[in-house]
């Protein structure tokens, strides 16, 4: 018996961009087939251009592949690849024992049959006799939990138990190798909770796993190994850790790191020499400006907009005025110093931006704005966007 | 333990040592072939009031209109051994099985694509399963033709149940073209409006709805559906083969056509996801 259970050497994948090419290049290609010709698939015709790229790694029996990067970056091709749906245009990809691959539940459901049939046909399609359906159908039924509806058309599901009962029967196949395509961001907690324990457990099997995931956490607790892709290029980690911190590092690159200073005042009041604690925080630190300024006039009862956001999230991940603490402050002529403190910033592994907005008293003005960035380190063994203070008690 | 290796133009380098695996992929994959079969089958007619029915209205109102056109002078269809009827629902029949079953197989693997392009499995499973569909069509129709048999009176010579093996070389034809042009509609699809039409007009060039005449003998020896068509329906009009040798020439052709084909799909299909 080999010892691995996938060994993919220098493999890559070409696509081509455009439509028209892509019809001529197929129209050659099935020509070329159809004469015999031993095509060079390694060189790149006008138009294409190689989506996954020279990719290489070794996966033994048993072991936990996580598969991450942006969008676009070549993962599911890649999966398409260990799945024998698309074949490599260079290199080779050798596969010990019977794939599954979830690489998208549900495909090849026929809206118009109903559930039951639906079963029956697609656990054909996914390589299991009609004998072996029949055994384990009510097995499949009861882990789908889609109740009256089994024998309803599956175009009247809900998006919920269409996935459900595409999971069930492909779970059921009894794969030696799975391939797993971000499918449990579909469902809900329950079922999510229900589907990872059913990896599990045939994780625990022996069951090679491949699992392609945005889900950092899922994928830092659930696999042993990492490929990182970006742009079709993958980086090979035998620690998961590592290429997670990767991972995170390729969208702070997309992100400047230089203050916007908006606005430093107007002709009565004028803000200078601000100084920052630090702009490079680990989690739980305090993030301190201090904001000397000149006024001419005074300026009663201001609104100080404080806020934080993360690039990812479009809801701001904090924001408040000064009145959310029930504090009046007043700029008065002559110089001083207004000192605002983040404390205990709880982020964790992101990069953020801060926003310091003064406004005159009813927003008639704008007095100050700037957006500071921020970068959090990783807190080790934490994966989240968050780090929360936790007390543990053991009686 | 399956051992699998996944490389450029693999199935190219094998050679002829593909033929083997050919056949063990169809042999093995009959339980999925068949399945997808009745999913068609059941799919089909679902939300659809007059369901089986379909299957026989077409040709009946093909025959209907050509009976009409026949008798009121407008076309001049000839003389036909049987009642005009009976003869061009054999023909037609018979036709069918060719044209639904090339128009089926040729989008088989297209109105599959999101299947294709998701899942691993065998794609010759659709083609063979939509000339299946075709096979279905066609019993039904012969259980009509049967019943014409009472209400003309007509006794078919006891040759007939040589039929089902006078129309394996259609049926071989059929399925050896829809593998090959179910590949080419993948990557262009135009080719399924162009089969679309190419059959429809084909139909009027082939003597299906009429007897060949003698005037334009040599067009019709050239056409080699024309043997196919009426070899079977010659069994059961006549109890023999009209013309044997054609028959035979074309049958060796079909046969051909259906092993050239299959190869090339076998070498080509794993093509095919990447233009979906």
């Amino acid at each position: 018996m080999p010892e691995f259970a996938i060994k993919v050497e220098n493999a890559g994948k070409k696509f081509t961009k455009s439509l028209n090419r892509s019809m001529l290049y197929g129209a050659v290609d099935i020509m070329q087939s159809a004469l015999g010709v031993l095509p060079n698939s390694e060189i790149l015709r006008k138009d294409e251009f190689w989506a996954v790229d020279k990719i290489s790694f070794e996966l033994k029996q048993g072991e936990t592949l996580g598969i991450i990067g942006p969008n676009g970056s070549g993962k599911t091709t890649l999966l398409k690849m260990l799945n024998g749906i698309f074949m490599p245009d260079r290199g080779n990809i050798e596969i010990n024992g019977k794939v599954g691959a979830l690489i998208q539940v549900g495909a090849g459901f026929h809206p118009m049959l109903t559930g039951k049939e639906n079963i029956f046909i697609n656990g054909s399609i996914l390589g299991m006799s009609t004998k072996e359906i029949k055994s384990k159908f009510d097995s499949i039924v009861g882990f789908a939990d889609i109740g009256d509806f089994l024998d309803a058309p599956v175009k009247h599901y809900s998006s919920g138990m269409y996935v459900r009962l595409g999971f069930a029967i492909a779970i059921h196949c009894n794969p030696k190798i799975l391939l797993i395509d971000e499918i449990l961001a579909v469902g809900d907690a329950g079922f999510q909770n229900k589907c990872l324990n059913e990896i599990g457990r045939i994780r625990k099997e022996g069951t090679t796993t491949i699992l392609v995931s945005h889900n950092m956490h899922l994928i830092s607790t659930y696999t042993e190994k990492c490929v990182l892709m970006n742009k079709g290029t993958a980086q090979y980690f035998e620690n998961i850790s590592k290429g997670v911190q990767l991972y995170s590092k390729l969208f702070q690159n997309d992100l400047k790191m230089h203050i916007d200073k908006n606005c430093n005042g107007n002709d009565n009041i004028h803000f200078h020499d601000i100084k920052l604690s630090n702009q490079f925080l680990d989690p739980g630190d305090d993030f301190v400006v201090e904001l000397p300024f000149d006024s001419s006039i005074d300026y009663y009862d201001v609104d100080i907009d404080l806020t934080i956001n993360t690039a990812e999230d479009a809801v701001k991940y904090f924001q408040a005025t000064n009145k959310a603490y029930s504090k009046i402050i007043d700029l008065k002529i002559g110089s001083h110093k207004l000192t605002c403190t983040y404390k205990n910033i709880q982020l964790n592994n992101v990069i953020a931006r801060a926003g310091i907005t003064i406004w005159s008293n009813k927003r008639h003005e704008m007095l100050f704005w700037w957006s500071i960035p921020l970068e959090i380190k990783a807190a080790k063994h934490c994966t989240g966007r968050n780090f929360l203070q936790i007390l543990y008690e053991l009686d | 333990m399956v051992k699998v290796i996944y490389e450029p133009n693999k199935y190219l380098k094998m050679g002829s040592k593909i033929w083997p695996q050919m056949l063990s992929e169809i042999i093995e994959c009959r339980e999925l072939t068949w399945r997808l079969f009745i999913r068609n089958l059941g799919a089909k007619y679902k939300q659809s009031a007059l369901g089986y029915f379909w299957v026989i209205i077409t040709p009946f109102i093909a025959i209907g209109t050509f009976a009409f056109l026949n008798k009121a002078g407008i076309l001049n269809i000839g003389k036909t051994d049987i009642p005009y009827p009976l003869f061009a629902l054999i023909g037609l029949t018979i036709w069918q099985l060719f044209s639904s079953g090339l128009n089926l197989g040729c989008n088989s693997l297209v109105s599959a694509g999101e299947m294709i392009s998701k899942i691993n499995f065998p794609r010759e499973t659709l083609v063979i399963a939509s000339i299946a569909q075709a096979i279905f069509d066609l019993i039904v129709k012969l259980v009509l033709i049967v019943i014409l048999f009472f209400v003309y009176r007509f006794i078919p010579s006891w040759k007939i149940i040589l039929f089902p093996i006078a129309i394996i070389p259609i049926i071989t034809l059929t399925l050896g073209l829809s593998l090959f042009l179910s590949l080419v509609n993948g990557v262009i699809r135009d080719t399924a409006n162009a089969i679309a039409l190419i059959t429809t007009f084909l139909m009027f060039l082939t003597p299906v709805l009429y007897p060949i005449s003698t005037k334009e003998y040599l067009f019709f020896k050239l056409n080699p559906l024309a043997a196919l068509i009426n070899a079977p329906r010659d069994l059961i009009v006549y109890g023999y083969i009209k013309d044997p040798v054609d028959f035979t020439i074309s049958s060796i052709l079909s046969i051909l056509v259906f092993l050239i084909c299959w190869r090339i799909f076998h070498l080509v299909e794993t093509k095919i996801p990447e233009r979906m």
